[in-house]
Order: structure tokens, then sequence, then C-alpha cells
């Protein structure tokens, strides 16, 4: 089974929000969209401060708690583990906004639907397209895609290395994990 | 990161006509088992009730941007019976045709039958209840996320219903409004209920977490203060309960029959809808997320 997921390595992260700049251009995206959001954190005590930048997006949870409110249907897990958004269902009600813990599911004013990051990557990474997604645009490496069911894959082995995380822990089984 | 709300005031007003449409209802059937001679007042109830629900789902759906230029993508909404939103959309159907069909009965001048009157109520509950467990599952708002929320919906539920059937009947059938003793005596505990609700609601939820702390202070002493104190607190339940306190304890029954009486009764009553919305809405606004108080770092 493929079960895609991400790594995003926020130690490496230079906050230049190049990878919401080419999200955008690949699925696009109006300038005021963003599929991606920055979450920004002073950590130490002066002098010795770090500003940390933590962006974030659609988690693709395996507990997904937009999938669960929506009464569409809409949005569902598809074979690979992505959660996803069947815009022919959406009715634009946003409830799966209001469940979403993580605030990353964007209202498209045009269409009135609700949209968020596909793991669009996943086309290039299965070499069907290429494609200028945020793993693609990051400009220190921070981030890898790949099959978390592969143990033997460069995302899991990453993971084991650099002892990635979910951002709030097992909450929702969510599938990007962060070094921090 | 700011927050904007998702929910603005057309869902407040969506859950505030649910809520007076199924209270209407069930005043109704209150004064079909309590006052059987109250007709009049029994069919004020049954006009409100199918349109006050019928203009809430207008908005629900005019708010539902992506299905209302694509009308037939609410046939999906019976999609997922694991949603709240969903068994929504269930009762309220089925309430709707409750309703309408207890309306055309009073239109031809037919009695509406008991069980017909009893089902409605039960669906009736089941509506006001739902809106308060629909914006209840929501875990990331923890204003929402609690077992109070939905009690305190279908308190207000009807007590808003009852409040607008009184209303009605006071402008065009006083006589049957000076009959109702019983239901006025409930209707007059409805708004103390609800305060105990709303203030073990604030805190609890204020001790909760941090996202908590922050939707109720935005309430009681932030952006929100006004709206909550004078609106909510004073206009909407505090007022009523000392005028009708006053109006049904301490005067005379020639005066509780006096036009004047009459009138404050509709100020109270006026009032109760006034905070009917109110509540509906500063729920909706004020909730804070926990990502962005706590953002999960």
């Amino acid at each position: 089974m493929t079960r895609y997921g991400m790594l995003i390595d926020t130690k490496n992260c230079i906050g230049c929000y190049a990878c919401r700049t080419a999200c955008q251009r690949q699925n696009g995206l109006d300038g005021d969209v963003d599929y991606i959001r920055y979450e920004e954190r002073e950590t130490g005590k002066f002098p010795h401060v770090r500003i940390e930048a933590v962006p974030l997006q659609c988690m693709h949870c395996e507990d997904a708690p937009c999938v669960g409110v929506c009464p569409t249907g809409a949005s569902y897990v598809d074979d690979t583990g992505r959660v996803r958004v069947n815009e022919e269902k959406c009715i634009g009600c946003r409830y799966c906004m209001a469940a979403c813990p993580y605030g990353v599911r964007v209202h498209n004013k045009a269409t009135g639907a609700v949209e968020k990051c596909k793991f669009c990557t996943a086309e290039a990474f299965e070499g069907k397209a290429k494609t200028c997604s945020c793993v693609e645009a990051c400009v220190t490496g921070c981030r890898v895609f790949g099959d978390l069911d592969d143990p033997d894959g460069e995302l899991a082995r990453a993971i084991v290395e650099k002892n990635a995380l979910p951002i709030a822990g097992d909450r929702t089984k969510a599938k990007i994990f962060y070094v921090r | 990161m700011t927050y904007e709300p998702i929910w603005g005031s057309i869902i407040a007003w969506y859950l505030f006509l649910a809520g007076v449409g199924a209270g209407a209802f069930a005043t109704s059937a209150f004064l079909s088992w309590r006052h059987p001679e109250a007709t009049t007042m029994r069919k004020v109830g049954h006009i409100i009730a199918p349109i006050a629900v019928g203009i809430g789902l207008v908005l629900l759906m005019v708010d539902a941007e992506a299905g209302f230029q694509n009308p037939l993508r609410f046939f999906y909404l019976l999609g997922n019976f694991g949603s709240v939103m969903t068994w929504g959309v269930v009762f309220l159907g089925i309430f709707m045709v409750v309703a309408v069909a207890a309306l055309v009965l009073d239109l031809l001048k037919r009695p509406v039958p008991g069980w017909l009157e009893n089902v409605g109520a039960v669906l009736a509950l089941c509506v006001a209840v739902y809106t308060g467990a629909l914006l209840g599952v929501c875990n990331t708002y923890p204003l929402w996320n609690n077992a109070l929320l939905p009690i305190l919906f279908l308190v207000s539920a009807l007590s808003t219903g009852a409040a607008s059937v009184l209303c009605v009947s006071i402008v065009h059938h006083a006589d049957e409004f000076n009959m109702v003793g019983v239901l006025k005596k409930f209707h007059f505990c409805l708004p103390i209920i609800e305060l105990l609700l709303v203030a073990s609601l604030l805190f609890i939820t204020q001790s909760n977490s941090e996202a908590g702390y922050q939707s109720v202070m935005s309430l009681v002493a932030g952006e929100w203060a006004v709206w909550f104190w004078l609106g909510l607190v004073f206009i909407g339940l505090v007022g009523p309960t000392i005028l009708e306190t006053w109006l049904l304890f301490f005067t005379s029954e020639k005066f509780e029959k006096s036009r004047l009486a009459h009138w404050i009764s509709f100020a109270s009553d006026a009032g109760v809808l006034i905070g009917g919305f109110l509540l509906r809405y500063l729920v909706v606004i004020a909730a804070v997320p926990l990502p962005v108080a706590t953002p999960l770092l």
C-alpha cells in the first residue's frame, strides 16, 4: 500500500515563502489564497534568540476530522492516504474548516468551494508530470516527500534519522512529520 | 496569525431562525395539550414554524456558496451519516414536512391530529438540539466543544419560539393571551435556566484551555463585551425575567390583563428574541480556535 507523507525540516527553513509561491503557481491560486500558512515563533532569550518558521499545510491526517464532518462526502481519503476534496460535491458549508485543527483549509471566493493542499507533488514523485511544488521549490531542501510504507525509501529513513514528529503529536495521525 | 471567524452573521441568523421555528412548533404542541381553548395561538405557532425555519434554510443555502452556484450538489447532503450536518438535514427535512402539513390542515380548517403535533414536537426538539451539536462537535473551538451548548440552544429555542408566538398573540389575539397562564409560567422560567447555562458555559470554558479563556474574555471583557452584557444578558435574559416576575407575581390580575401590561409583556418577549439572536451570534463569532491561541508549537 502506498501511503504518502512528507517531512519538513524547520531547522533549515529560512521562512522565505518560496514553497507557498510555488504552490500558488502550481495550483493556479490567486495571491491571497494559500494552501501553506506559517506560524513563527521566537525561542531563547536575548541575545541568543532564534526565530523558527513553521510552514503548515494539510497534514493528510489518517483520522481526518474534516472528512468526518463533511455532510456531502466531498472530503475523503484516497487510496494513497491523501485527504482530497471532490469539488463536484462540495457545497461550501465550511464545516470542514471549522473542524480542521490546523486551520489549513481555504475557502475559494470564486467557486465558493473549500480547497487545500493536494500533495500535488505526488505526480512528480510518480513520474507522471513535472510540478513546481513546495518540495521542488524549497531553496534549502527542507522538504522530503515519499511513501511512508516504504521502509527503504528516502522519507522513512529521514524520519527515523532526524526523529521527525507530527506537529501536534498523534492527535489526528498526521502524515507530515516535522524536524524542530 | 490573525484569525477570521469561519462563520458569520448569516449562520447565526440560521441557527436563531431554526430555533425560533422549532420552539414555535413546540409551543403549539404545548398549547394543544395545556390550553386547547387557545386555538388561534396554536395556529400562530403553526404559521411561524415553517416560515422561520424556511427562511433559515434559504440563508443556509445562500451561505453555502458552492452549493448555491450548483444547487444539484445539495442532493449529496445525505452523503455522510457520520456528520452532524447530515443528521440536521434529515431532522430539518422531516420537521418541515410536518410543520407544513400542520399549517395546511389549519388553512383547510381541519383539525391537526394529536399524533402529528407530538411527532412535530419531538422533531422540533431534535432540530433545536442539532443546532447546538452542529457547533459542539468541532473540537477545535473550546467555546463550542462541550455538552452544554446543545442544551443551551434547546432552552433558547423553546424560549424564543414561545416569545414569537406570544408577541404575535399580544398584537392580534389579546383575549387568548390572557388565557394561557401555564405557558407564560413556563416561558418565564426559560431565561432563568438560560442564564445559568450561559454562566456555566463561560465558567467551564474559560478554564479548559488558552483558546477557551480568550473566547470567554472577548465576551465578558473584550471586543464583544457591550453586546454580551447589554444585549444578551440585560435585554435578552435579566430584563425579561424582571419584567415577567413583576407582571406574574407582583401585580393585580386586573392590571395583568390590561393593555399596558400586554405591551410590557411584548417588550419582554421582544427582548427574549433579541437575546436569542445575540446568543447565537456571539457564540459563533467569539469562538477562538485552539491552533491560533496555542499554535501547536
